[in-house]
């Protein structure tokens, strides 16, 4: 079962996307920052990472950052939800690889589309390296 | 001038006086000698003739006698008369020259009187001649029979006519020859004195006239050279003098230009630098030192890299090629100097080209101006923005996901729908809050806000108020309310005043430990009422506590970080205090909790309710 992992500090988004993901077949986990995120990262290894920007303790741009000069095996996508609409505020994320904006408000169906599209691919041919 | 004029003055007279000294000691000289002459030969004839007798002396009736042959053979000039005279002093016989009367003086008939001299006065006194005769005895076949007299004129001061024409030889080219010289040499002086005066005249910055000709040829060249040579030298003095004053003038205009420039470029706001083909620097105003760390005078005359070491900097004020790139270029640099200060500087740089050739640059000119303050603001507003889109965006971002959800699980999932519903509610709560605090604060500083006062019943609208923002939170806090049931009608806009205390609560839950009492109280004295929220969370540090009503201050506590905020909610709380004309004041111990404390004036409150009414 592929698995999933979602950072936000806003209970009721992680309630939502919980459900909605577990329905069409992932097993999902959840944490409240980016530091819980970090952690949980290191013990179960996700295939995708959904966090959010703007959390307490770590934030997500800090995450991202910090998995991309801390893992450089890293296998998994990470999709992030943002905000901003603004090209600046996604310099940031310039240099690292398999990293996806997603624009607040977020469509479920949208993201599922998204997530069952990449492991399709990733079953067929494409690997993420 | 005056003083030349007597000395010659004086000069003439002395000549005089010593012309006059000479003749007098010569005419007495030739006096004495000749007064001298005459007592001696007086003596000496008188002697001879006193040798003689009686009769030899006294000539028979119609003889000559000796004294005529005595006359005759005196060589003397001043020879006046001889005679004999008997004891009785009668007269013999005698010789006088023409003119001359015998004067009368008898002789002592002693022995030793008889051979004497005196001066006789001539009988006529009219005459003013004075006679030195000479007298000896004559004997008798050795019987004293009388005395012989011999006179002679005494020479006087005056002149005798005889003497005339000598004294005329002597005075003529005396009196000729001193004038004469005189006036040659005053001629001659004359043209030197005019010279000297004319010096004297340059001297006190006079004109020079034309010097007088003077008489002789080699001095009327000399002169004409002097004359000439002195003209020029005035002329030259006078250009010397016009260019002087030219130039003291074009000095004075342009150190009073300079300093007006320099008086500009010192009290420009920002630093001001000229940086010249050489890539040195050739002038800084003052302010480079607050701005770079580095005193004007230090920057002279260096190279960039020579007085900076900030990588940031050097490059933006080192131009490999003078000739390259004209364009004016702005940059802004953060800059962290000595101090541990950072700034953000901004630097203009723009081609400097010759006034009138635009084609030839002298350097550059760089204005550095400190940006830090705009530069925060700008920062502190875009994060503000951020902080506003993610509050606005993370319940819009719920709703979305909730009603989307609900299309699809709601259908069969009663106990999910209904939860949905709730949240729904809830977000469009927060989301309504949030849009007022925001318009609230936006229209306060445009000046928009008018406070729409109405007497408003304070128990009632804190204990609505705290119902409303507790309702739900049970579960994390202890709430506590404790409001005296009769409390004043106070006059107040209760909408803006409701998001006054809404934000002191929402904090006070927001940042208290899980469990921890949040409390409200209220209490009134004669002239005022006072609103008191409590919590008993993280507390605020002592530095936080002077800056937490500033607009968009976020403290960097972990604990309060770990919570959404943006840094409003204080701010516009006690702006809306102070509107009217309250106050809102903070105690805070850290880890222990805050107390917020708004104080209404209840006098301000009943002036204004006159003034309504």
């Amino acid at each position: 079962m592929n698995k999933i992992l979602i950072a936000d500090d806003e209970p009721h988004v992680l309630r939502v996307l919980k459900l909605s993901l577990e329905k069409e077949g992932y097993a999902v986990e959840t944490s409240n920052n980016g530091k819980e995120a970090l952690a949980r990262l290191e013990q179960s290894h996700p295939d995708i990472l959904i966090t959010d920007i703007q959390m307490p303790l770590m934030t997500g741009e800090e995450l991202c950052k910090h998995i991309n000069a801390h893992m450089p095996e890293r296998k998994f996508l990470i999709f992030v939800l943002t905000s901003r609409t603004e090209i600046e505020h996604r310099e940031w994320s310039r240099d690292i690889q398999n990293l996806l904006f997603l624009e607040k408000p977020v469509s479920i169906r949208n993201l599922l589309d998204k997530i069952d599209g990449y492991f399709a691919q990733a079953t067929d041919s494409w690997k993420v390296s | 001038m005056q003083i030349n004029q007597r000395f010659g003055l004086t000069m003439i007279i002395a000549t005089l006086l010593v012309m006059v000294a000479t003749v007098y000691i010569l005419f007495d000289y030739q006096r004495g000698n000749r007064e001298e002459l005459a007592r001696a030969q007086g003596l000496e004839l008188a002697r001879l003739l006193s040798g003689m007798s009686w009769n030899e002396l006294v000539p028979q009736a119609g003889k000559k006698g000796l004294l005529a042959v005595l006359k005759q053979g005196q060589s003397n000039p001043d020879f006046a008369y001889g005679a004999v005279v008997d004891i009785d002093g009668r007269v013999a016989t005698e010789v006088t020259r023409s003119g001359v009367i015998l004067p009368t003086g008898d002789i002592v008939n002693e022995p030793t009187g008889w051979l004497g001299q005196r001066v006789l006065p001539a009988n006529d006194t009219e005459a003013r001649v004075e006679f030195i005769e000479t007298h000896a005895p004559v004997f008798d076949e050795g019987v004293h029979k009388g005395f012989i007299r011999l006179g002679y004129l005494r020479p006087g001061l005056g002149f005798s006519y005889s003497e005339m024409p000598f004294l005329a030889t002597v005075m003529l080219p005396i009196f000729l020859l001193v004038p004469f010289f005189y006036f040659m040499l005053r001629r001659e002086i004359k043209p030197l004195k005019d010279i000297s005066q004319r010096f004297e005249e340059l001297a006190d910055q006079g004109g020079l006239d034309q010097i007088a000709t003077p008489p002789s040829q080699a001095l009327n060249d000399f002169m004409e050279q002097v004359s000439g040579y002195i003209d020029a030298t005035q002329t030259k003095l006078e250009v010397l003098n016009q260019e002087h004053e030219d130039l003291t003038m074009s000095s004075k205009l342009l150190t009073y230009k300079s300093n007006r420039v320099e008086a500009i470029l010192q009290n420009f706001p920002d630093a001001v630098m000229v940086i010249d083909e050489a890539g040195e620097v050739s002038y800084a105003n003052g302010k480079s030192e607050r701005l770079l760390g580095v005193d004007a005078s230090a920057l002279l005359g260096k190279k960039t890299r020579e007085w900076c070491n900030n990588p940031e900097i050097v490059p933006l004020l080192t131009f490999s090629d003078v000739k390259s790139n004209l364009q004016a270029n702005q940059d802004t640099v953060q800059v962290r100097l000595d101090d541990n200060s950072e700034k953000s500087l901004q630097f203009s740089v723009y081609p400097l080209f010759m006034p009138n050739n635009e084609s030839k640059i002298l350097g550059r000119l760089v204005v550095i101006r400190d940006v830090s303050e705009s530069h925060l603001m700008r920062q502190r507003q875009t994060e503000f923005i951020s902080h506003i889109s993610h509050e606005l965006k993370t319940p819009l971002n719920v709703l979305s996901m909730y009603s989307e959800s609900l299309l699809t699980e709601g259908a069969d999932n009663e106990e999910y729908r209904i939860e949905a519903v709730n949240v729904i509610h809830d977000e469009v709560e927060r989301l309504s809050t949030l849009i007022n605090n925001l318009l609230a604060i936006n229209q306060y500083e445009l000046g928009g806000v008018v406070a729409q006062r109405k007497h408003v019943r304070m128990h009632e609208f804190l204990e609505d108020t705290f119902t409303n923002i507790s309702k739900g939170k049970q579960e994390c806090c202890e709430f506590e309310l404790e409001i005296p049931r009769e409390m004043s009608m106070v006059y107040i806009d209760k909408d803006l005043f409701r998001i006054a205390v809404n934000n002191l609560l929402t904090n006070a839950i927001k940042y208290s430990k899980p469990g921890g009492k949040v409390s409200m109280s209220a209490s009134e004295t004669e002239d005022s009422i006072e609103i008191a929220v409590s919590d008993e969370g993280y507390g605020i540090a002592e530095n936080d506590q002077k800056q937490i009503f500033n607009k968009f201050f976020r403290s960097t506590d972990d604990n309060i970080r770990q919570q959404t905020g943006h840094g409003l909610g204080l701010s516009l709380a006690r702006q809306i205090v102070r509107m009217h004309h309250g106050d809102l004041t903070c105690s805070s111990e850290l880890g222990k909790g805050s107390r917020f404390v708004i104080r209404l004036e209840k006098i301000s409150t009943q002036i204004m309710d006159a003034v309504a009414s």
